[in-house]
């Protein structure tokens, strides 16, 4: 429940890609986004990405990875693992993710869908 | 006891587990200067969780999560890594979003000039 507001409220605060303009033959930036961090991921980046990690991570056999597993049931692996793989998640996007929310991610969809609505994900 | 709140009492223990092992992992990392001494470190500690897998115990558990708690209190570093824009990180609030309905116009009086 959290999880889904979270996700809905992440996904109507995108901050816009700046806009350019072209104006007598020169490109003038005219929505300027206040940070260097303005390029969002695409889905697609985020999946690759994603699945990279999994794949990478010593007790995971690759070629059972796709983007809807559950780390559990679907790779065997146990609930000690699911934090390490969490983990080097968050390093791989940059990310601070609160022990709570962290928690919660057990599987590859929940995982794609936290890393893609977060607003500061590179 | 009932059954409902033995399972409940056990997934609060087992939640407790991954977030001391989700926070000891972290504070590994920080302690560790470098990456290659973080894997052996990471196994150890992996080790410690492990040699405590199967306790059935739900009131010896109960301690031993409280003793790893307070192990890991202790041990917590003093200036952990905090990714630069979370909370205590040094890009923290640096460059505030501006309230909605305020713009920067870059190329104002341009019009009149041109």
């Amino acid at each position: 429940m959290a999880s889904a507001l979270r996700s809905t409220i992440l996904r109507h605060i995108r901050v816009p890609v700046s806009q350019t303009l072209t104006v007598t033959g020169s490109r003038l930036t005219a929505v300027r986004s206040m940070s260097s961090h303005d390029d969002h991921l695409d889905k697609q980046q985020v999946v690759d990405r994603v699945l990279d990690v999994i794949k990478c991570y010593p007790k995971v056999d690759p070629a059972k990875v796709t983007p809807d597993v559950h780390f559990q049931k679907d790779l065997g692996l146990d609930s000690l693992d699911s934090v390490e793989i969490v983990m080097a998640l968050e390093e791989e996007f940059k990310l601070e993710i609160p022990d709570k929310e962290a928690d919660k991610i057990d599987s590859c969809p929940l995982a794609i869908e936290y890393i893609y609505n977060h607003p500061m994900a590179s | 006891m009932s059954v409902v709140s033995y399972l409940a009492r056990r997934a609060a223990q087992k939640e407790r587990v991954r977030i001391l092992y989700r926070r000891a992992l972290k504070d590994t990392l920080n302690w560790a200067v470098h990456r290659h001494l973080f894997y052996p470190d990471a196994d150890a500690l992996r080790e410690r969780f492990e040699a405590n897998r199967n306790v059935e115990d739900i009131e010896l558990i109960e301690r031993m999560i409280t003793a790893g708690e307070a192990a890991h209190d202790k041990w917590r570093h003093p200036d952990p890594y905090i990714v630069p824009w979370a909370p205590g990180g040094s890009k923290f609030c640096r460059n505030p979003t501006p309230p909605a309905g305020i713009e920067i116009v870059y190329n104002y009086g341009r019009e009149d000039n041109d």
